[in-house]
């Protein structure tokens, strides 16, 4: 082969190489552009940026916003910890929770502990309810979650507040694999709550559909009770008289 | 078929490479240093597992391709041994594209190991994770790695090897913000926002490689995910071997 036609061939693969590089580069282009429609991109650290302590952090795990959200698990259960077992101080533990499940949306452990241990230890209970409505808007499949959230409600410091607590113990009932005492927890609240219809109703499901026969027992005395305060006039005859539950902490 | 010959030669001077045996044995500690930590995890330590277990797969890859791949021209050119290749019948883009395919094989027999080891250890401890979110989890850290490979080898026929290694290392932390890049540029005025959007589109989009929040949380992810991650890492791998291989034409070796 002469230099010539040696030239000509390189020249040849030169252009090639660069028809090659626009034609693939516009294909990959495309595929970049379709994908951001049309995918599901979790972006965890949006609000994060606004934070004077979390600002960049999702660019700075350079991806690795899961296996930082697990760093930052193992810090927060530390915080929690050593202030648990000193001074009972947990000023920062909602930003470090919000930046824990920011970075991990579908963390739900770390919403159900972050919210009790803000409600009770931190008696923070708004920062509580923020955290577990955050975990439930992105988890709004999760029974459990729900469940845990209408918990934090029934065990509400100063108060129970078992209105909240049997719409969240009943949206759990009602999601896809609900923690087996879910709907009993719904009928218990609505009927201490002073909503003896929807309880009665609620205690009738339970007694339809619990496998357990206890359960279906305790169904029947709770409806019982509803008939006969309603036979009565008198709703206290089939309400009881819970407890304000606290937290003893440790000093 | 000469592509082939030296993508052979290539994976084999990889696996022996001693960094190898280095990197699986950093992926071993990794994984051993997830189970010290279990206990400090309040029974999270299923979770801790897989995450760091899946982006060690994608920085232990990164480290080898920054080590191994940005060098790979550079290393023929001291040995002179690249003289010998190009005076034979061999195109140039054959020889990049043989210097890419080695390279990829070895990183994605590392990701293998690496997730083999991860599936072993999460059966071992009894924890369930779903097989196809975490195989899927895998083959997107392969095709990760794959991409970040091609830039590796089009810099390395272009430059010294530390230029190539910051060239990389760049150009992948740039593609992990991709999409950051493209949300800040629907906020900016017009002109700077198209700027930066183009640059959202010509770094790679290395989050579509991203399942680690899904694996986490036993998740698989769609085929249409799958489709266009494979989809957009052979064309981006395409386009950056053809650039290399444009370059590559040019390049007087004296």
């Amino acid at each position: 082969m002469s230099a010539r036609s040696r030239a000509l061939t390189r020249d040849g693969r030169f252009a090639a190489a660069w028809a090659t590089a626009l034609a693939t580069g516009a294909l990959a282009v495309a595929l970049a552009h379709t994908a951001a429609r049309t995918l599901p991109a979790p972006r965890p650290l949006e609000e994060l940026a606004y934070y004077p302590s979390g600002r960049f952090i999702e660019p700075a795990t350079l991806g690795h916003a899961q296996s930082a959200a697990d760093l930052a698990w193992l810090r927060a259960v530390q915080y929690y910890g050593e202030h648990r077992d000193t001074d009972n101080h947990f000023a920062r533990m909602a930003h470090v929770f919000d930046i824990l499940t920011t970075l991990a949306p579908h963390f739900t452990a770390a919403y159900a502990f972050g919210g009790f241990a803000l409600a009770q230890e931190g008696r923070d209970f708004a920062a509580a309810e923020r955290l577990m409505q955050k975990g439930v808007d992105a988890n709004p499949t999760d029974a459990d979650l729900a469940f845990e959230f209408g918990f934090l409600y029934y065990v509400k410091p100063g108060g129970r507040d078992l209105e909240r607590a049997a719409e969240y113990f009943e949206r759990a009932a009602r999601l896809p694999n609900p923690p087996p005492m879910a709907a009993r927890f719904a009928a218990f609240a609505r009927q201490n709550a002073g909503e003896l219809a929807v309880a009665y109703a609620l205690w009738a499901d339970v007694r339809a559909h619990s496998p357990n026969r206890y359960l279906r027992d305790m169904a029947e005395r709770e409806m019982d009770a509803i008939r006969r305060a309603w036979a009565a006039r008198r709703l206290e005859l089939a309400r009881r008289h819970l407890a304000t539950p606290g937290v003893q902490l440790v000093r | 078929m000469s592509a082939f010959v030296i993508a052979h030669n290539t994976f084999r001077e990889t696996v022996r490479d001693r960094l190898m045996a280095g990197v699986l044995v950093a992926g071993a500690a990794l994984l051993a240093v997830t189970q010290i930590a279990t206990p400090l995890a309040l029974g999270e330590g299923r979770r801790l597992t897989v995450d760091l277990g899946l982006s060690s797969i994608s920085l232990l890859g990164l480290f080898v391709v920054v080590l191994v791949g940005t060098s790979l021209v550079a290393k023929e050119l001291d040995r002179r041994t690249i003289y010998n290749l190009l005076s034979r019948p061999i195109a140039r883009p054959a020889y990049l594209l043989g210097k890419w395919l080695g390279i990829t094989a070895a990183l994605l027999a590392l990701a293998l190991a690496l997730g083999g080891a991860l599936a072993l250890l999460l059966a071992w401890r009894g924890w369930m994770v779903s097989a196809a979110s975490l195989a899927q989890g895998v083959y997107l850290a392969g095709l990760e790695l794959a991409v970040v490979a091609a830039v590796a080898v089009m810099f390395s026929a272009l430059s010294t090897p530390v230029l190539s290694a910051l060239y990389t290392l760049g150009l992948y932390a740039v593609g992990q913000w991709s999409d950051d890049l493209r949300a800040f540029a629907a906020h900016f005025p017009p002109a700077l926002g198209r700027i930066v959007g183009a640059l959202a589109d010509v770094v790679p989009n290395l989050p579509l490689f991203n399942m680690r929040t899904l694996v986490a949380d036993g998740r698989p992810t769609t085929a249409l995910h799958l489709a266009l991650a494979t989809g957009y890492a052979l064309t981006y791998v395409a386009c950056v071997l053809a650039l290399g291989a444009a370059a590559f034409e040019r390049k007087d070796f004296k």
